[in-house]
């Protein structure tokens, strides 16, 4: 415990950030607004001129899930994806502060998680709570969001809660990792476009993976992505049984040890490459 | 407490072409030039020395430096940290080092300097105890208390240099690493700037290497200096040596009248070279061992036969120094060449 106390300044100023951006993240706010509300009409476009009409469900969603699924992710993608790293390690190597970490006894990786889990919590706090309550409140209210039992409805918020934080720290693994490969190639725009599209598509952002093609979809869902915006947003909606929800958990666990030990792996090839600038 | 052992760090840098041709072949073919910015460099320093580690510009100074504190990784050969390596473990050495870049600040830049002292507190998980005692020993030597609660941004130069020195002892390690700690300050800081160097070594027995272009900085603090020229070492010992080797060298620059030809003028002795400027034929040089001659009776002698509107006495510089000495090496080359 005494050792992970030394990263709490990072968790402390990384929230702090988030609240000095809390104008940009407004403005964000309000576009995201005018995007979901595009999504809502053209789902329902999409289901109106089905052959089954509005009624009808498509690949195991129904037209009021899939107006759910549409609001929940961008709520969850709002609160929980808030990660710079990349970025910063970008920063790091151009401007040769990366040195300033170097000498001091704190690991480079930890210093990202600190951030990474200040910057979540506080965001989970201004932002999450009073969405996932409006969010979630309107979806129940309008009956396109049923709950047959409060217990299953708490037991799965529960499993939701870890789920999310799961999603969080594989986020931040895989920008870690993409900002590493920064130390072998300065492109880092082209990067971080690969990153974004790559994270949109395979975690079921744009669209559910239930929607892909068969052996693709497969594939898909044991990939780390599934476990960063769909599964979480699932397990919200209680559209996975207890079996599932742990089968997923233990997936994105796998994923989230196999990808720090890679970039463990990563970084202590990378940082003998370092040139500080002015030597 | 630091062992250096045919230390050597060889930078690849890939050829680009020149124009755009040039940059799209090498998208596709890479050439690389290897650079040695340190090469084959062996030394020891015990405990509680004051060492100057100093070379011209890009003479692989600050290279040795970041192989010392973990930064970089050396290509060939060793660093021990009391038993440890630093770029091999770096967590661990981390905290028995403090590190001080003169042209780059490790203090956060938004936030009160108190501020970054609580976090460094906290990294390097100083007592309370301990963080009181050093914090008001800190401040006495280096008179941080008045912009204490000032963000880092706007501190002038020196006063961020005393907060950087004082952040690097935070932790009270037992070296401290200094590239150029009084770059770009002028005569008061520093002077207060190497007081307070001579302080935490005396206090806390620190082992100090410092990184300098200043000769007055090496005078005031350094017992023994290390010299390097092109990575490899040119000189180590002490600073008295390297006196006694080239004597007390001042020059003195003169700026003369137009109606005096210095060519003309009778020189004052053998002792005391003139050096002309030929693209300032205002400027005139002296150079001289002030040791061998009165420094009083150059500057009359400047006055009363150069006829000098102005003048300006300044110590040899490191330049000069490494000058010598390799010119003093080949010398000694081309000799043992002949025999």
């Amino acid at each position: 415990m005494r050792r992970l106390r030394k990263y709490k300044p990072f968790a402390r100023a990384s929230a702090i950030d988030m609240m000095a951006y809390r104008f940009n993240i407004l403005t964000w706010a309000i576009v995201t607004v005018a995007e979901v509300a595009c999504l809502v009409f053209l789902w329902l476009a999409v289901y109106q001129s089905s052959e089954g009409g509005i009624n009808s469900s498509i690949n195991g969603f129904t037209y009021k899930e899939m107006i759910s699924y549409v609001v929940l992710t961008t709520i969850f993608g709002f609160v929980t994806f808030n990660d710079d790293t990349m970025w910063y390690i970008n920063r790091d190597i151009r401007q040769g502060t990366i040195g300033n970490f170097l000498i001091k006894p704190i690991s480079y990786r930890g210093k990202f998680i600190a951030s990474n889990i200040g910057a979540f919590s506080m965001m989970s706090l201004v932002f999450g709570i009073p969405l996932y309550a409006a969010g979630l409140g309107t979806l129940i209210g309008i009956g396109f969001l049923p709950v047959p039992s409060v217990w299953d409805f708490i037991a799965h918020f529960g499993l939701f809660l870890i789920a999310s934080v799961l999603a969080c720290l594989l986020n931040g693994a895989i920008s870690y990792l993409f900002g590493i490969l920064c130390f072998y190639t300065t492109a880092a725009w082209g990067l971080n476009s690969l990153k974004t599209t790559v994270i949109s598509f395979l975690s079921g952002t744009l669209l559910p993976i239930a929607f892909f093609p068969n052996v693709f979809r497969e594939i898909v869902s044991y990939m780390p992505f599934a476990g960063m915006s769909q599964n979480p947003v699932l397990i919200l909606m209680m559209k996975y049984s207890y079996l599932e929800c742990a089968k997923v958990l233990l997936i994105s666990f796998a994923w989230l040890i196999l990808l720090e030990l890679l970039g463990k792996l990563l970084f202590n090839h990378a940082i003998k490459l370092v040139t500080v600038q002015g030597g | 407490m630091i062992k250096v052992q045919e230390l050597t760090k060889i930078f690849r840098k890939p050829i680009r072409g020149k124009g755009l041709i040039g940059m799209i072949s090498t998208l596709f073919s890479r050439k690389y030039t290897e650079i040695r910015a340190v090469d084959g460099v062996s030394f020891d320093i015990p405990e509680g020395e004051i060492v100057g580690y100093i070379g011209s510009n890009g003479a692989g100074k600050s290279t040795t430096i970041k192989m010392m504190c973990g930064i970089l990784t050396p290509t060939s050969g060793k660093v021990f940290i009391g038993d440890k390596e630093p770029y091999l473990k770096r967590r661990v050495v981390a905290k028995d080092i403090g590190v001080v870049f003169g042209q780059k600040s490790q203090l956060w830049w938004d936030i009160p300097l108190v501020e970054s002292f609580k976090v460094l507190k906290e990294i390097y998980q100083v007592s309370d105890e301990d963080y009181e005692e050093r914090m008001s020993f800190l401040s006495s030597v280096l008179g941080i208390d008045e912009f204490m609660t000032q963000p880092v941004r706007t501190l002038s130069l020196g006063q961020r240099m005393r907060a950087d020195l004082a952040a690097s002892m935070l932790h009270n390690p037992k070296i401290l690493f200094l590239d150029e700690p009084t770059i770009g300050m002028d005569v008061l800081v520093k002077e207060k700037i190497r007081t307070a160097i001579h302080a935490l070594n005396a206090k806390y027995h620190t082992t100090i290497v410092l990184t300098t272009h200043d000769m007055a900085d090496i005078e005031n603090l350094c017992s023994r200096i290390i010299m390097i020229e092109k990575g490899k070492i040119i000189y180590d010992g002490p600073l008295r040596d390297i006196k006694r080797r080239f004597g007390n060298i001042k020059t003195l620059t003169l700026t003369v009248p137009p109606s005096v030809d210095p060519e003309k003028v009778k020189p004052f002795s053998d002792d005391v070279a003139m050096v002309l400027d030929k693209d300032n034929k205002d400027k005139v040089v002296l150079k001289f061992d002030a040791d061998k001659v009165v420094l009083e009776h150059v500057v009359q002698y400047a006055f009363s036969q150069y006829q000098a509107i102005d003048m300006k006495i300044a110590d040899i510089s490191i330049e000069d120094v490494v000058k010598q000495i390799l010119s003093q090496q080949e010398e000694e080359h081309e000799k043992a060449k002949k025999i």
